[in-house]
């Protein structure tokens, strides 16, 4: 169908409107992460929209370099909570997706586990508010408080529902007759599983565990109750950054923010075909 | 997640289907297959929520200086939940909760939705556009917080706009002010979370049936006709889908607004998580969390067991 020219002229200045408002925040960011301290105009300077003297001096600060400028030194730098931020979203993306493959598959082929998806939906339901307390007495039982292997644990269970709904779906579209070949060959069905299901499903699986690192990635309310001082992650970290004495320090914290922004944004578009599956439980395909 | 390994060399070879062995297999292995997720399931509901319900019975605090399972000294019965229904601090941070619920989720679903009819058929720099469009959604939501933050300061981009739209110098400040504050907040989960209703509704956009559209068009309908009379129907399901995902997500509402207002000024922007949060942190009485948070729990999930069996039933009747 073609359509009218004044249509296309509406449309484009629509999608152009969208795309601003969608932009602006995200490099009013950017350009605070590379702005020298005069020109945050927090405190009534002038608002410069482009950096007048870029800088790296904000992402020299955070990562420890004294600064003169600002009269605060960081009592710790930004490496340990991206180590954090990076091993617990890791690990919990392995505990989610191992336990997610497995019971997917075992539902999806052996009809096992019937009771898993609406445990698990109502597990996504939940605020994790809600649950907090009990976590939080576990937790410091277990010694998990203010560690990042305590953070993967419940980041695993966090995002198990989504592991879960995705890699069944997956499954269930697979063809099942390529497995069928390997069970007359006289494959046991363990072995059909790892050797011929798994290999095959490799651009799924990494798919489904891109989706479920940038949910991980994503916590803060989590990191915010369970990590205290050693093992706190970049969102947390970054919060932090404003209660100094001298007030916000807007550019370091939008240097971090960028830091922790920029791979799940990647990853994102990586994954976008999948996107509506794993955020609709597999109700919808793209 | 190990467990199944080693049951590797115990699987017989396989047997005609229909036999016992063969059916046997299958079970075994479903099972193991399914049994890290169960064991992380039940960790995660059963004994949690029988403690949650017993701290919910007594005053306990972790600085009571008692282990929790000896909350029972501190026993009050109901007295949690009888104060929660006099707390009025509780009343009104449901209450905004649901305000900012339903202003955002319609004015996200309405965007999206017009956005996706924008994108509907094909045009040079349609896959760009796309990819920039739907950034928003993986920012990391305290990041994206943070950058409205920077933005609504009173020496901002915003207030920079506004005066070079107004012609005088504007300098409003947005988060000190009780009802601008949740305005502010409310657009930050608009722009975070529109791209989301825009992904979902265009992929159900993409299925409806074009010769059906087609066929409407030769009979003479207009493009607003053939939208309410085919294409909102075929997507009904759909639509249910992306309202039910926004609002449960967005009754959760923290990271944005916690990095943005701290629920402040005053509690002009305390929804229920920032509310259970900060009697968690800052008041301790986590007998009393509990009793909330149950509460909270409890109603969630009967919600959910209804709407989901309406659902099914609703399933059945168009099969």
């Amino acid at each position: 169908m073609k359509r009218a020219v004044p249509f296309e002229i509406f449309r484009y200045a629509a999608i152009f409107a969208a795309l601003a408002v969608t932009l602006i925040p995200i490099l009013w960011m950017m350009s605070m992460a590379f702005k020298p301290i005069g020109e945050w105009s927090a405190t009534g300077a002038e608002l410069t929209w482009w950096p007048k003297e870029p800088t790296l001096a904000n992402f020299r600060f955070i990562f420890g370099e004294s600064s003169s400028d600002l009269i605060v030194a960081l009592d710790r730098t930004a490496l340990k909570p991206i180590l954090s931020s990076l091993l617990s979203a890791s690990l919990g993306t392995i505990i989610a997706m191992s336990a997610g493959t497995a019971a997917a598959y075992g539902l999806s082929r052996f009809g096992a586990g019937q009771n898993l998806p609406l445990a698990l939906t109502q597990l996504r339901l939940f605020p994790p508010m809600a649950v907090m307390i009990p976590v939080m007495i576990m937790w410091a039982f277990l010694n998990f408080t203010d560690s990042w292997w305590g953070l993967a644990l419940i980041y695993g269970i966090v995002t198990l529902p989504f592991a879960f709904w995705l890699m069944k779906t997956f499954f269930d579209d697979m063809p099942r007759e390529i497995e069928e070949a390997g069970l007359v060959e006289g494959c046991s069905r363990w072995r059909v599983f790892t050797r011929i299901t798994l290999p095959m499903m490799r651009a799924p699986l990494a798919s489904a565990a891109l989706f479920v690192f940038i949910l991980n990635w994503s916590d803060y309310l989590i990191a915010l109750l369970l990590t205290t001082r050693e093992w706190v992650t970049i969102p947390v970290y970054m919060a932090s950054l404003s209660s100094s004495m001298t007030g916000q320090l807007y550019g370091a914290k939008a240097a971090l923010g960028l830091i922790a922004a920029v791979p799940p944004v990647i990853m994102g578009i990586a994954i976008q075909r999948h996107l509506v599956r794993g955020l609709t439980f597999g109700a919808l395909k793209q | 997640m190990t467990m199944a390994v080693a049951s590797e060399n115990e699987m017989s070879a396989p047997a005609p289907k229909s036999s016992a062995p063969a059916q046997d297999e299958r079970a075994r292995l479903g099972f193991r297959l399914t049994l890290p997720a169960q064991i992380l399931v039940l960790f995660i509901s059963a004994f949690p929520l029988l403690m949650q319900a017993y701290i919910s019975l007594t005053d306990w605090s972790p600085l009571s200086g008692t282990n929790w399972w000896n909350a029972w000294e501190m026993w009050n019965t109901f007295a949690n939940y009888t104060d929660l229904a006099m707390d009025g601090r509780f009343w009104s941070a449901l209450w905004r909760t649901l305000v900012v619920m339903l202003v955002c989720v319609p004015v996200e679903f309405l965007l999206g939705l017009a956005l996706a009819t924008l994108f509907a058929d094909d045009f040079p720099g349609k896959k760009l556009f796309y990819s920039i469009l739907l950034m928003p959604m993986m920012v990391v939501p305290a990041v994206a917080g943070y950058m409205f933050f920077m933005l609504f300061q009173s020496g901002g981009p915003v207030n920079d706009v506004l005066s070079g739209l107004l012609g005088f110098p504007v300098a409003i400040a947005w988060l000190s002010d009780p009802k601008l504050a949740l305005a502010a907040v409310m657009i930050a989960d608009i722009w975070q979370w529109t791209p989301l209703m825009f992904l979902i509704l265009l992929a159900g956009l993409v299925g409806v049936p074009q010769d059906q559209i087609k066929a409407a068009t030769l009979l003479g309908a207009n493009a607003w006709q053939r939208f309410v009379t085919i294409v909102v129907p075929k997507m009904k399901t759909i639509i249910i889908i992306a309202l039910a995902i926004r609002v449960i997500e967005n009754f959760k509402i923290f990271d944005t607004l916690y990095i943005m207002t701290g629920g402040g000024p005053g509690v002009a922007t305390e929804t229920i998580s920032v509310y259970i949060y900060k009697v968690t942190t800052q008041d301790l009485i986590w007998g009393y969390v509990a009793a909330i948070a149950l509460a909270i729990l409890v109603v969630l999930s009967v919600a959910a067991v209804l709407a989901m069996k309406r659902m099914a039933a609703n399933r059945e009747a168009a099969a």
